[in-house]
């Protein structure tokens, strides 16, 4: 019996090593597989059992003007861009802004939307303007987002410290404790700030943004083939207005 | 009546799934003060549920035992009063293994009769000298023989001064050689004068020490009499097959 | 990057080890507020589950108040650990943060008793199995000397118990010491967020990730440490 045991779970150790040599390598070939994170709408988040999303569907506009079949990951935010620079997903692509650090690990196509980050708060908050916003206060964000790195950031780098953020795993989960109020207010994409409001009553949105910028899709670096060819597709894309109507298929004005 | 003996035991039953197994069946006994009555029978005869029941390890079905008068199987009397005065030494000894031999013979006296530290230990000194052990005072019961293991058990009891003292096979769980030593601590409590309850296979003990001999089978008393009357003279003859399976 | 400038850049620079400190900080102390909280719900829920056990069958014959008693609370510690053990930790923990206590703003409280409501359960399992596994006839020995059940269970099995269990207790203390990393889910800054929030600010992964396992794993040796040295003198008794 100890036999069997030793002899199973060196069978399951060699399974395991094999499954993760053969599938996780991201790589040439017919296939590209995309990292994201899909709690994220509406760029990316999970409708019944599908992903759909605007960067779901540039995605798959991008994989068929390639001539390639795409495979799409759901991971943790904060697991994109590592699993990208390691060669594990071919792309990240998950409402991702360009910044300086994240432009140290990974290498960033052309950007394919702007964004803006915007603050929700509760409509009877005294928190009137993004200026009202201190230190002092409880400060939601999605854990990894541009929210949350730039809210974190120190205060006289236009963030307001660590201690002021609280971290959560999930948009949802950061806008839920805000209408306990557990925070103060809710740092985030403008266009999934847009659906929670929708989705909640007793919210609204700052009318001034908190940042603007722009979402691009993430390679691993060096990896210039593939950016070129995708920079080549989205701009196809652009041109012939497919991402227009993309986008304008989630976000209504 | 009930006055007169010290146990008297009353058309005890028990019985097990829902009724199906009657350990006993119908058991009436009386032991008198300084009386040394031994329960013998084959197994399964009901004589362990007998002893057990006498202060209610077991409890009965049905029936009334009373001890000094007071019929213990009522739900209103506090047995844990009367199991004080009825000493049980087991089969396997059941010392208590993270003690030493000294704590387990203290731990019930100071506990529950109140007694002071010193005294306790002074009397279980006293104890452990009688059977030859007070040298192990400080040990653990599993550094002891199972000879001694007993010894400990018994005189652990005899700590709580009882009124009776209530075997239930003692001497079954020990090797060969390690009989004698305990029976004839038994004998010589048996001497002092101590209402002693045995059940045992030792049939050379029962007939030196017995005042009176029971025998049991499928849970009820068969033949009752002296050591004489039951071994040189059995009447029943599930005792007589009984003995001449084991003489 | 240099191991150097990796190892500067993700503990040195901007008093990030300041960071993990803090993050170690609170891990520990909602380590130690669950356990605490977890023993005293588990001894309490298992030594009702054990008394049920030991002493329904005698109690069923007689039906006073306190076999009513005794069997209410044995089936509502049952629905509790039932519920704990069937249901993951991290799920406990957000009912706890956003159903249960939903008006609280601090999440570590929330933390400290979400964990201690669910090491109770695996506790309260330990210190039955380890009461009903002492012999039988330790309880026997106990009553015929004229001990109640309460004093029985004192003075003769709760010590034998403690002994016996104390293995399985330190190794369900630094399964709960692990399981508080996803404290983190509920916005609180322990250990693993500590890492998490450098690995997203330095985009290193490696290093962030080893020193947090490294803290780990010191203080899960620490435990072992002190578990060996208590059993061992525990274990002196006897022999």
């Amino acid at each position: 019996m100890k036999n069997f045991k030793k002899i199973a779970g060196l069978a399951l150790a060699a399974a395991l090593a094999v499954g993760t040599l053969t599938s996780c390598k991201a790589g040439s070939g017919s296939k590209l597989i995309m990292a994201t994170n899909a709690t994220f709408p509406p760029y990316e988040y999970v409708d019944g059992k599908t992903m759909k999303g605007i960067d779901i569907d540039i995605a798959n506009a991008l994989a068929k003007k390639m001539g390639k079949k795409l495979e799409i990951e759901d991971v943790e935010f904060d697991s994109i861009i590592a699993g990208v620079s390691q060669g594990k997903y071919d792309f990240g692509m998950a409402g991702m802004t360009v910044t300086p650090d994240r432009k140290k690990n990974v290498d960033f196509t052309d950007s394919y939307a702007n964004a803006v980050q915007s603050v929700i708060v509760a409509e009877d908050s005294p928190i009137k303007s993004v200026d009202d916003i201190s230190s002092k206060n409880k400060i939601g964000v999605q854990q990894g987002t541009t929210g949350d790195i730039y809210a974190s950031d120190s205060p006289k780098n236009g963030g307001y410290g660590e201690d002021a953020v609280v971290k959560y795993k999930s948009g949802p989960d950061a806008v839920e404790a805000l209408k306990q109020g557990k925070v103060d207010c809710v740092i985030i994409d403008n266009e999934p700030a847009k659906a929670y409001v929708k989705a909640n009553k007793g919210l609204k949105i700052l009318d001034s943004a908190y940042a603007n910028e722009k979402y691009a899709i993430c390679v691993k670096k060096g990896n210039d083939s593939l950016r070129k060819d995708l920079n080549k597709a989205l701009k196809e894309l652009k041109d012939d207005g497919t991402i227009d109507s993309i986008v304008s298929k989630y976000i209504k004005e | 009546m009930k006055d007169e003996h010290l146990i008297h035991v009353e058309n005890l039953k028990k019985h097990y799934l829902e009724g199906k197994i009657h350990a006993l069946d119908g058991v009436s006994l009386d032991i008198d003060k300084g009386e040394v009555v031994v329960i013998i029978g084959p197994s399964g005869s009901g004589k362990s549920t007998l002893l057990r029941s006498l202060n209610l390890l077991e409890l009965p079905t049905s029936g009334n035992i009373f001890v000094d008068g007071v019929d213990i199987t009522d739900s209103r009397v506090d047995i844990n009063l009367h199991r004080q005065k009825m000493g049980m030494v087991f089969q396997h000894f059941n010392l208590f293994p993270n003690m030493t031999v000294l704590r387990n013979m203290t731990l019930a006296p100071e506990v529950l009769l109140k007694k002071p530290h010193d005294e306790a230990e002074k009397k279980a000194h006293e104890l452990l000298k009688k059977v030859n052990l007070d040298d192990r005072a400080d040990t653990y019961p599993a550094q002891l023989s199972g000879g001694q293991q007993q010894r400990i058990a018994i005189v652990r009891a005899l700590c709580m001064d009882p009124e009776i003292m209530l075997f239930d096979e003692p001497t079954s769980a020990l090797d060969p050689e390690m009989v004698g030593e305990v029976l004839e601590v038994m004998k010589s409590l048996a001497g002092d004068g101590m209402t002693m309850a045995v059940v045992t296979h030792e049939m050379g003990f029962a007939r030196e020490v017995a005042d009176r001999v029971v025998f049991m089978a499928d849970g009820k008393i068969l033949e009752t009499g002296t050591p004489e009357d039951i071994f040189d003279h059995p009447k029943n003859d599930r005792l007589k097959n009984f003995l001449a399976k084991i003489l | 990057m240099s191991f150097k400038d990796s190892f500067s850049q993700a503990f040195l620079q901007k008093d990030r080890w300041q960071l993990l400190l803090k993050g170690f900080g609170n891990t520990i102390i909602i380590t130690l507020a669950a356990a605490v909280l977890g023993i005293i719900i588990g001894i309490v829920a298992g030594a009702v589950r054990a008394a049920y056990d030991k002493n329904i069958e005698r109690m069923r014959r007689r039906k006073n108040a306190s076999y009513y008693i005794l069997s209410f609370f044995n089936f509502i510690f049952k629905i509790y650990i039932t519920i704990i053990r069937g249901t993951p930790t991290v799920v406990q923990l957000l009912i706890c943060y956003f159903m249960i206590f939903s008006s609280w703003r601090n999440g570590i409280p929330v933390a400290m008793f979400a964990f201690g409501l669910n090491s109770g359960a695996y506790v309260a399992e330990i210190i039955r199995g380890g009461i009903m596994s002492i012999d039988e006839g330790q309880f026997e020995a106990g009553r015929s000397l004229g001990f109640n059940y309460t004093q029985t269970m004192r003075y003769i099995i709760v010590p034998q118990v403690i002994k016996d269990v104390l293995p399985a207790l330190m190794n369900e203390f630094i399964t709960l010491f692990k399981e508080t990393s996803i404290a983190g889910y509920v916005g609180i800054r322990d250990l693993t967020k500590a890492g998490d929030i450098i690995r997203a600010t330095t985009l290193q992964v490696y290093l962030p990730l080893l020193i947090v396992a490294a803290m780990y794993l010191i203080i899960v040796l620490l435990m072992t440490y002190i578990e060996g040295k208590v059993e061992r003198r525990l274990r002196a008794n006897e022999r």
